[in-house]
């Protein structure tokens, strides 16, 4: 397993504190280990405030923590060579076809039109009615799908299944473009919405995807398929929650159209849910013990949301700040994390997992027990929660929301 | 398998509880004089050496209790008072826990930056006694 230690990381590693590491969770400002956020994504800062010497103004957060490259033994990467004739009939068939996809334009006004001012007023009109804080937790969204080089590289980190040439023909390659293809008609479609309802500043979230692309992100998949794949079932599902109630409370708010939007975006995220945890299912199947225990490490390690290292120039908490309004409106909180990682253990059917090694039997215990701590956790640390802090929001033209 | 936070060191007011000065031999002394801040203070008890931040024994077996039980440690591990919960075993997750059920034990409830400073059984015994204090 090579370390690589990255410098700028290396030189975070050395600051005497730090917040808590960024997890698949909506944060708080000033969370700490006891906060209902414990499991939920406070930005962890390689320039916090505490590193005064090699602070730089606006400089936006890093990874801190250590980053491990090719963790998968060598000979594992051949199962996913073996896999690939399995994969050909069983994963890419949970792409859609590009003439039967869907494609942004079908979900906002048409500018070959006559009606199409007629039809942006509308919308506007329509916007007008959604409240700030549905806005800046749209952006997030927005923001989060835009970055989707990243989700892009990072699936090519993996062993095995990496796409060699760009345009190589393994299905593992096929799906990662395809599925990338299918992806990047979301930050597509949010991005025109946002961009025709008026409600928000464009520039300021165009700054906020181009510090997003520029970082990257690191989650700690290690160049392991199995990390890699068990982490996208993960995302998918949460994505799936996410873009769900958007949808839902779009529709509380009266815009059916943008209803539509959000909930056309999720049904594309259920269906990659579908295929990436089938995957992980085939790979409990071929190699129990290594899968539990990958499942086990990667919820130890917490999953970390894609855009936790946002910045847009101005606020240096900004991912907490936005999580928090998310958690708030219940468009992802951290009851969603304890369940879909129940969902999770359910799906794969880890429970009945027989013949584990004791590390596997250990893995399989860890995971199957977390949910009820989550949620216990969880559960205490609400009643114990203090009033949310005002903070503006650069999205929304530094008007403030609570969080 | 990462302890999540990077706990800030504990900041104790006496210089005893530095490394240099380790709790578990100081136990076993009867009268010590130790220079703290310039001064030298004799040991008040003879089981062991108090600081008035120090906490009773009863206290410390208390919380070894918690910790054992959280961390499901096997009868023949040691834990004593400057047992670190990291070096036990313990994640990020485990010290919430561990926090959680001296919060219940002791009726107590802990503030977040103290929760974050304690990293070993005597600091969590200690924290305790001066909450329990207050009350």
């Amino acid at each position: 397993m090579a370390l690589k230690l990255n410098p700028h990381v290396a030189a975070a590693a050395a600051s005497p504190s730090r917040k808590l590491a960024s997890f698949a969770m909506p944060p708080v400002a000033n969370v700490g280990l006891r906060s209902p956020r414990f499991f939920m994504a406070s930005t962890l800062r390689s320039d916090s405030r505490e590193v005064e010497n090699s602070k730089k103004p606006f400089m936006p957060p890093r990874e801190v923590h250590v980053q491990v490259t090719h963790s998968l033994p060598p000979q594992k990467i051949e199962i996913f060579k073996s896999m690939e004739d399995w994969a050909d009939k069983n994963i890419l068939v949970h792409l859609k076809p590009v003439e039967k996809c869907w494609q942004a334009q079908d979900f906002l006004p048409d500018p070959a039109s006559d009606g199409f001012e007629e039809q942006v007023r509308e919308l506007r009109e329509r916007a007008k009615e959604i409240p700030d804080d549905y806005f800046v937790v749209l952006v997030g969204d927005m923001v989060t799908e835009e970055a989707l080089p990243t989700y892009q590289t990072m699936l090519n980190t993996l062993d095995g299944v990496r796409d060699e040439t760009g345009a190589s023909l393994t299905p593992w390659a096929i799906w990662t473009r395809a599925w990338t293809a299918e992806e990047n008609r979301h930050g597509d479609l949010l991005n025109k919405y946002l961009y025709l309802s008026g409600r928000v500043d464009m520039r300021q979230i165009e700054k906020t995807i181009q510090y997003l692309i520029g970082s990257g992100m690191d989650p700690r998949t290690e160049n392991n398929p199995y990390l890699g794949f068990i982490y996208t079932s993960f995302q998918e599902r949460a994505t799936f929650i996410s873009h769900g109630n958007t949808a839902r409370l779009a529709k509380e708010h009266g815009d059916v159209k943008l209803a539509q939007i959000c909930g056309t975006i999720a049904s594309d995220e259920k269906r990659h849910e579908t295929a990436y945890t089938k995957i992980v299912e085939k790979l409990f199947d071929i190699d129990p013990n290594g899968t539990v225990s990958a499942f086990a490490d990667m919820m130890r390690k917490k999953i970390s949301m894609p855009a936790h290292l946002m910045f847009d120039g101005r606020d240096d908490n900004l991912f907490e700040h936005f999580s928090a309004v998310a958690q708030r409106l219940g468009v992802y909180t951290a009851k969603d994390y304890a369940d879909i990682l129940e969902f999770l253990v359910g799906r794969w059917k880890v429970e009945e997992l027989t013949g584990l090694s004791a590390e596997g039997r250990k893995a399989q215990e860890y995971v199957c027990t977390l949910p009820p701590r989550i949620r216990r956790l969880e559960e205490r640390a609400q009643g114990r929660a203090k009033e949310g802090s005002i903070v503006p929001f650069s999205w929304i033209f530094d008007r403030k929301l609570k969080l | 398998m990462a302890a999540a936070a990077g706990a800030a060191p504990a900041r104790a007011s006496f210089a005893l509880r530095q490394a240099q000065v380790p709790v578990g031999k100081i136990s076993n002394v009867r009268s010590v004089s130790l220079p703290i801040g310039g001064r030298s203070f004799p040991s008040l008890k003879a089981r062991r050496f108090q600081v008035s931040c120090a906490a009773k024994p009863a206290t410390v077996d208390k919380v070894c209790q918690i910790v054992r039980k959280q961390l499901a440690l096997p009868d023949d591990a040691t834990v004593t008072g400057d047992s670190k919960f990291a070096n036990l075993g313990a994640d990020s997750l485990d010290t919430v826990e561990i926090v959680m059920g001296l919060e219940e034990e002791f009726g107590i409830s802990v503030e977040e930056e103290s929760a974050q400073s304690i990293t070993t059984v005597q600091e969590a015994a200690d924290m305790i006694e001066k909450l329990i204090e207050k009350k």
